[in-house]
Parts: structure tokens; sequence; C-alpha cells
């Protein structure tokens, strides 16, 4: 958890270096805040630890030695390794039937109508509820768990790009056709630019969602990579571990949320360049 | 600097206040009792005993909770009195401050093996075995049978749920694994023939048992005396006339979500309960505390030489004692 603090903290510095110059004095700099936000959360969390609040409950000291313990003996390079297979295969797959569906929808009534009512219950649905049935279905492999990260990514993202294609700017649109644009110009030239900042928003909770599923699936199907270091350490009563691989796990969420918001800054979007 | 660092400091404080208030204890002749999983046709037993311990004044609450460790969380917190289950791991490294005080049942688990592939024990060597969960107690069965037969098992894969690998048994996805004993019988029934249990000699640890803080032990000793004499009591009498279980689920109306039809299934589980000696006629004690360091250690769920653990770091037999010199020893 502390880890996760500390990516905020980066991604302070990367707006901090490019956009907000050096007035005020230096405890209002963003980057000594959040470092002074990040000591205060450990020092909560090691209070909390020393009281004890729960026998389950190590201090902070302890969760960041058994971090580097984990680190060290390599068991949590080998649960991600085996954590990110089913993860950046559904992301991905999502991403693209996702933003692809997405369109299709915006663009057409039919599919709309088709579609957008199964997105909409699968978001509303307690997923984790029917993560069990995924298993009668698609047994206990990669497939599963895959699916299970598609279940979790794939309706934030169809629907966002739903909603951004059914909702550009109509002058735009107006302008296309009076230069005579094509419908595929239309849409590759004015519609997906339009919609693309609540596209890649989609795409960024889709992202956060997948991560939901992965952990959910390796919980609740069977125990790999990060599921299996969060049940093995908690039936050996080792909290320690157990909180530190949760917060490697929330930790990397975090660290490629932020990534791909500079990656959509830098590539994408040359006009939020240095917001 | 000063100003911030004092900030922190009550901030600090005000959430450890907050965190750490303290729960309302029970009242005495109140007991609440925390079941780790949910109630079925194997706590027959446990029910009846709580019911007669109602009958003799002892007000007891169940809380049903999803896992054991959530017990072993509530007693510690003030928020049940007894929890069921096998908190060694947690009484060793946690050090939580709760101990046990009998044994209701020892652990039965069925290793299966496709009767294509394989007969016998020795059969396994080098082979696939999926079981529970890495450090679980199907893992430790399997390394403590094959460490018997002078094999070498392969790959061991983890598939959660013996219901589960049934069912991968029985699609043939899985040629060997452990399932408990609903599921062995279910797989008799649904493919007869098709598999082979192999047995398990000399396995008695501990399935379940009563724990509790050492406080509430010597505070509430009146109650917990009828509830460890209950829980003899009906362990021997299954024992002695298996039928009688389903007596007392019609008697106490016990599970009645399972409808009638869960008798037979019932009946079935308690004559093999106890032609198996599983159910504690003396509530375990030393003997059991031995049994279960020399497997629990080898499960890695406990650290230490078995022979050099104290059985009073884990045992408070004080109930037992008492409760044997009245029943008797069996």
């Amino acid at each position: 958890m502390a880890l996760s603090i500390r990516t905020d903290g980066e991604a302070a510095g990367l707006a901090a270096s490019s956009s907000r110059g050096t007035t005020g004095a230096w405890w209002e700099e963003p980057v000594v805040l959040r470092l002074v936000s990040i000591a205060a959360f450990a020092a909560i969390w090691e209070v909390a630890g020393r009281i004890p609040v729960s026998f389950a409950f190590p201090t902070f000291s302890d969760t960041m030695v058994a971090f580097f313990g984990l680190l060290a003996d390599g068991s949590l390079a080998s649960a991600y390794l085996s954590t990110l297979q089913p993860l950046v295969l559904g992301v991905v797959l999502s991403a693209f039937l996702g933003v692809g569906l997405g369109t299709i929808c915006g663009l057409w009534r039919t599919g709309e109508w088709l579609l957008i009512p199964v997105f909409i219950v699968l978001q509303a649905a307690p997923v984790a509820a029917f993560i069990p049935m995924v298993t009668f279905v698609y047994g206990i492999g990669m497939t599963a768990k895959t699916l299970a990260v598609i279940i979790l990514a794939l309706p934030v993202i169809v629907l966002n790009t739903y909603k951004a294609v059914r909702n550009v700017n109509q002058s735009l649109l107006v302008m296309c056709r009076s230069f005579l644009g094509t419908p595929w110009q239309t849409v590759a030239k004015i519609i997906l630019p339009d919609a693309s900042p609540v596209i890649f928003a989609g795409l960024r909770l889709g992202v956060a969602a997948g991560f939901v599923g992965v952990v959910l699936a390796e919980l609740l199907i069977t125990p790999t990579g990060i599921g299996d270091l969060i049940t093995f350490h908690r039936s050996r009563a080792d909290y320690a571990e157990m909180y530190a691989t949760i917060g490697s796990i929330i930790a990397l969420s975090t660290l490629t949320l932020v990534f791909l918001q500079w990656v959509e800054a830098r590539v994408f979007r040359p006009e939020k360049r240095g917001a | 600097m000063a100003r911030l660092s004092r900030r922190t400091i009550l901030t600090a404080a005000f959430a450890a206040v907050l965190l750490s208030a303290p729960l309302p204890a029970a009242s005495a002749g109140d007991m609440r009792i925390a079941f780790g999983d949910l109630p079925g046709i194997e706590s027959i037993q446990t029910l009846a005993a709580i019911e007669r311990a109602k009958e003799r004044g002892v007000n007891v609450e169940l809380i049903v909770l999803n896992d054991e460790d959530l017990a072993a969380q509530a007693i510690v917190g003030g928020q049940a009195d007894v929890g069921i289950g096998a908190p060694y791991t947690l009484i060793q490294k946690a050090g939580v401050p709760i101990r046990v005080f009998a044994q209701i049942s020892t652990l039965r688990f069925f290793p299966v093996v496709n009767s294509e592939f394989y007969k016998e024990w020795k059969d396994l060597d080098g082979q696939d075995v999926a079981v529970q969960a890495r450090g679980s107690g199907t893992e430790a069965v399997m390394l403590l049978m094959a460490k018997n037969h002078g094999i070498k098992l392969g790959n061991v894969s983890y598939v959660p749920g013996s219901e589960v690998r049934r069912n991968a048994l029985l699609q043939g996805t899985l040629k060997a694994s452990i399932v408990d004993a609903a599921n062995r019988r279910a797989l008799e029934a649904e493919a007869p023939g098709k598999f082979i249990v192999l047995p398990v000699e000399n396995l008695k640890a501990s399935d379940e048992a009563l724990f509790a803080t050492a406080d509430y032990l010597k505070n509430n000793a009146a109650d917990v005396d009828i509830l460890v004499e209950e829980l003899m009591k009906t362990a021997r009498e299954i024992t002695e006339n298996p039928t009688v279980a389903v007596e007392f689920r019609n008697k106490y109306k016990l599970l009645p979500d399972l409808g009638a039809e869960a008798d037979g299934e019932i009946t079935e589980y308690y004559k093999e309960t106890a032609a198996a000696g599983s159910l504690a006629l003396s509530g375990g004690g030393a003997d059991a505390a031995a049994d279960d360091f020399a497997f629990f250690s080898l499960a890695g769920q406990i650290e230490g030489d078995p022979a050099s653990l104290k059985v009073a770091d884990f045992w408070d037999v004080a109930a037992l004692d008492r409760a044997v010199a009245k029943l008797g020893k069996k």
C-alpha cells in the first residue's frame, strides 16, 4: 500500500518537472507534500500495527521487510510471471474488442440495441458472484482467468467508447460533411479523435478493472501467482508477506495507470502535453 | 516540521483510538460459537452437542463465518467465544492467546486414482497429483503417504474444492487427486469401478477442534464443561450406533435446508466415520496434540521439532480432564 502512494508521488514528480515552477516555499512543493503524505501513512500504519489492531495486521516495517524478502527469494517475480499472463491477454483483448464494439454501437442503432443492455447489466452485476460459473464452463485454467479479466474490463471500455462516439461534437460532423468527407473519413478523422479522451479514460478504467478481475480469479478459481501468494501466506499466518503481496499488486496497478496516463499525454494527445 | 509531526502523531493517535475500540464482552451463561465453515452433514454431531448444551442451560448463539481464520479473529476480537477449526498455525506464528480445548474429529481424506492408469501408491511414483492448496491438509496427506510408501510424487498442482477435483477426475482432466468423504462417495456412485481409493494409514490429525481464549476457558469453566461433555457423549453415541445421527437431526431439527433426502447420506457418512474411528471419543487431549504436531509440522503449518513442542502452548486440557473424570475414558 505504501508503494501505491509512492507511485502517486512519482506521478506528481512527472507533473512537477514538466510544468509547475518553483513558486512558493519548499514545503509547498507537490513532491514534498506527497512525501509527507507517504510518511504520515506509513507512520499511522506502523502505529496501528504496533498496537496491534489485530494479530493479523503487521507493522509497516515488517511488511516492507517481507516485501524485500519476497523480492529476494524470487517468489514475487515468479508469481507476477503467472499473474500477468491472463491479465495482459485479457486486457489487450478487452481493449481491442471493447473499443471496436463500442464504436460500432455508437455508430449503428441496431448494434446499440443488441449489445449495450448486455454491457450495462454486466457492469452493474456483482461479477465476483459469477466467476465460479465461469469455472463450470471453462474449467480452471488460463481461459477461465482470462475470461474473468475480460468480464470485468470489457463493459467499462465498451460503454465509455460507445458514449464517447455517440456524443461527438455535432459541429465537427457538420464541418466534415460540408468538406465532403467520406463516412470512413468521418470515423477516422473526426469521431475517433474527438472521442479519444473518453475512450482513453475507459481504457484506464478497464485496465484497473482487469487487475480486479485477475486477483479475483486467482483467489476464487485456482490459486496461482499473486492469489497463491496471498492465500498461502494467509494459511501460514505470515501476515506481513500477505500484506506485502497485496501492497505490491496495488502498487503495480497504480503504476500501470500512471504510466498509461503518461503515454496518453505524450504519444496520443499532444494538446494535453505539459498539462 | 514540529507542527507537522505533531499533526501526524495526533492523526495516528486518532486512528489508533478508532481502530482499537473495545468490543462488549458476553455475559455469563452465554456462549457464542463461531463455525469456520457452513455447517454440513459432517457437523451433525457438533450441532447436536450444542443443542444438548442448550438444554442444559448454556445459551449458545451460532455464528457462521466462511473461513477458519475469521473464526479465530472473532475469538481474539471478542465477537465470539468458542471457535471450530484447528488453529495451530495461528497459535504458533501469530501468537494469538487461544487454546484448543477439545478435538471433535480427525481428518479423513481419500486419495483417489483413475484405475486405468494407477492401481496403488507405488504407481504414483513421479506422477502428477492435484490437491486442495499449497500447504493444505490434503497436500500433507499426499506427501505423508508418499513418504510412507517410499515414493516421490511428480508435479503437485493446486485445485481448491473437493467437488471441483471430483469433476476433473470424472472428466479425466485429473488422474490422481484427493477428495473428502462426500465426494469420494459421489465418485463411486457416478463411475463405479473407474476409480481406486488408495489406503491412508495412521492418519490421526485433527480436522475440527474447539478453541477459545485462555481467559474465556478459565472464567466460563461451567459452560465449557457442559459443551465438552455433550460433545464426548454424542461422539460416543454415534460411534456406537451411527443411525442416531439421523435421530439427532430429527429431534433437534438440524440442517432443515437439506431436506429429508439427506438422511440416507447422513447415515452413510456416520457409519463410515464411526468405523474409521474419526470422532474423538475422549476429546483428544495430549495424544491428539502429539498427532497434530507431527502432521501439521509435516504440512509446514507449524515450525519446530514435533517432539519438542509443548502441549500446553496449544491446548488447555483442563475441561477435558474434568469431562473424562466424569464420563470415563474411551
